[in-house]
């Protein structure tokens, strides 16, 4: 399937494959994307991929916009490659004030908490692409059974590391922001730490395992991880 | 060593942003307003893309404990030891001087740039503040900042013609869009809405997007959502209010809503210095039509950046009733 190739603007070419939510296509769409990245334009500023599309961010002093396209048009063929990635184990506290609705999320799913626990820890998720906020992970393949509405009123203050459902999807604040998820853990890692590189624990094309762990397992990574006490 | 005494706003380090990192999630960030903000580095004898403060309507007052040169950019009173000096010029300060810098007239952000920069821990490529996510913070009153290193002599004295400088005092702006990439969310009817209409600037907006009000923008049977994708600054989104959003410097990096059009590169500052309340149309070019201006704009720039070097020398030149100034020399650009 060939995409659909778009300008966004004066300075980006967004190429397409339709809104598909699909492994294969996201595969694809990494591949595309490194491949861009490997070919040295000297006109290339960044490439963002994200579910099905990607964005071609280019300097329009250096290259116009048909030039982009040319460039990349033969790079656009290649094959989606599903390995690469590493699995990421990420524990997590469930419950408690660390999660504060895993109740609501059992009960609106007809299930007991740890039922949800199990249901949540037991898939490997794709990490699909980083959005939102650095290092958000977009992960897919969350168990339907435990899909739940967003909260009717985001909190003010959600803390970094807490572990949310939001619909069909679930994800991990990797910074302390406003947030309408409802909270069912949070795990003592550092998803974005900005004098490392990469910043990011989490990286497109990833695989993440949840992994449950007790409250004291979690003091102990916490001060190991960020170098003080959990707040 | 530069102290500020007094920080009646947010005032924050930037320079021209963030670059590799979007994969990542992290924004662009830099300045908001690149015009300004190049040539007062410029006045400074700054490369553009060096480290300055940025302030939002009000500016600060700062000491100076060791001398330096600097230069401000807006439509603002500045006072050295509480004498008047002109912005858009740049000035010697000694050891102990104060510089206040007022309240902005016209526009939302100013600049002040000092020879040799800011020195400044550069997060992920870049000294621009993105506290959100503890890529640097505002700053506040007791801060210090270091000037970056620079032999000041030639810095100082050097002055932008008023009708150099960038007007912002308009409560009525042109902002120029190519339209896209997701107008199959749009009824033909809603695209015509939103080139036609006049849409107000509302004060939800911030460095992140500018949320405007205006006649709602009408979807087409596709809805305003769309499986979440990659967007830059100047992306003007459209939730299923049919009121635009325009993303800005501090943008996320991926959106659900349709988009309807991307402000050009060359008019994004334009919209950045829009106070609430300020009417904007917007009017589509093509993309060859964007990249023709933002040429043009480099090219004034460049120009800019000569005739403050002393390279180049500025024309009063009068045809017909109209005066505009015309630059003689070598432009390196």
């Amino acid at each position: 399937m060939r995409p659909e190739i778009k300008p966004a603007g004066d300075s980006a070419l967004l190429i397409s494959f339709g809104e598909a939510i699909d492994g294969e296509v996201n595969a694809r769409v990494h591949s595309i994307a490194r491949a861009i990245e490997k070919a040295g334009f000297e006109w290339l500023v960044e490439v963002v991929p994200a579910y099905s599309s990607l964005l071609v961010i280019y300097d329009p002093l250096k290259v116009t916009c048909a030039g982009v396209e040319a460039s990349i048009g033969p790079l656009l063929d290649t094959k989606g490659e599903t390995s690469g990635g590493r699995l990421v184990e990420i524990p997590v506290v469930y419950g408690s004030s660390y999660g504060p609705d895993i109740g609501f999320v059992a009960g609106h799913s007809g299930l007991t908490v740890d039922d949800v626990i199990e249901i949540h820890s037991r898939p490997v998720y794709l990490v699909y692409f980083l959005g939102f906020l650095p290092g958000f992970a977009y992960l897919g393949g969350m168990d339907k059974r435990i899909a739940t509405p967003r909260l009717e009123k985001p909190r003010l203050k959600v803390p970094a590391g807490s572990v949310g459902i939001a619909g069909k999807q679930t994800g991990v604040y990797p910074l302390e922001s406003p947030g309408g998820w409802r909270l069912i853990g949070r795990t003592p890692l550092r998803l974005f730490n900005p004098t490392k590189e990469p910043p990011t624990l989490l990286r497109p094309g990833d695989r993440v395992k949840f992994v449950p762990i007790d409250e004291g397992e979690f003091r102990e990574l916490y001060a190991e991880e960020w170098g003080e006490g959990v707040d | 060593m530069i102290e500020l005494l007094r920080v009646p706003s947010l005032l924050t380090v930037q320079d021209s942003g963030r670059e590799g990192y979007r994969k990542l999630g992290v924004p662009v960030s830099g300045y908001m307003d690149d015009y300004s903000a190049r040539i007062a580095n410029y006045l400074v004898g700054n490369p553009g893309n060096s480290p300055l403060l940025e302030f939002l309507l009000a500016g600060p007052t700062l000491r100076f404990n060791a001398s330096s040169v600097f230069a401000t950019a807006g439509d603002v009173d500045v006072r050295l030891n509480e004498v008047p000096i002109e912005p858009w010029e740049s000035h010697w300060a000694k050891r102990g001087d104060v510089l206040e810098v007022g309240t902005l007239r016209s526009g939302l952000y100013g600049y002040i740039a000092f020879a040799g920069g800011i020195k400044r821990e550069r997060l992920l490529g870049s000294c621009s503040a993105y506290p959100r996510a503890n890529l640097g913070r505002p700053l506040k009153a007791g801060d210090t900042l270091s000037p970056g290193y620079a032999v000041l002599t030639g810095r100082e004295g050097r002055h932008l013609p008023g009708e150099l400088r960038p007007d912002y005092s308009d409560n009525r702006r042109e902002i120029k869009v190519v339209l896209g990439p997701n107008l199959e969310h749009f009824t033909g009817e809603g695209v015509e809405t939103f080139l036609s209409e006049t849409y107000t600037v509302t004060p939800e907006s911030d460095r992140m997007g500018y949320r405007l009000d205006g006649p709602a923008i009408g979807h087409s049977s596709l809805g305003a959502d769309i499986v979440t994708e990659p967007l830059v600054p100047g992306a003007v989104q459209v939730p299923a209010d049919g009121r635009p959003i325009v993303m800005m410097r501090d943008a996320q990096t991926t959106g659900g809503y349709a988009k309807v059009a991307t402000v050009i590169s060359a008019d994004l500052h334009l919209l950045a210095q829009s106070r609430p309340g300020t009417g904007v149309r917007f009017r589509a070019v093509t993309v060859e039509e964007a990249l023709e201006i933002l040429r043009g704009r480099e090219k004034t720039l460049g120009a800019i950046e000569a005739f403050l070097e002393g390279e180049m020398r500025a024309y009063k030149v009068k045809a017909g009733e109209k005066e505009f100034t015309a630059f003689a020399g070598k432009v390196k650009y």
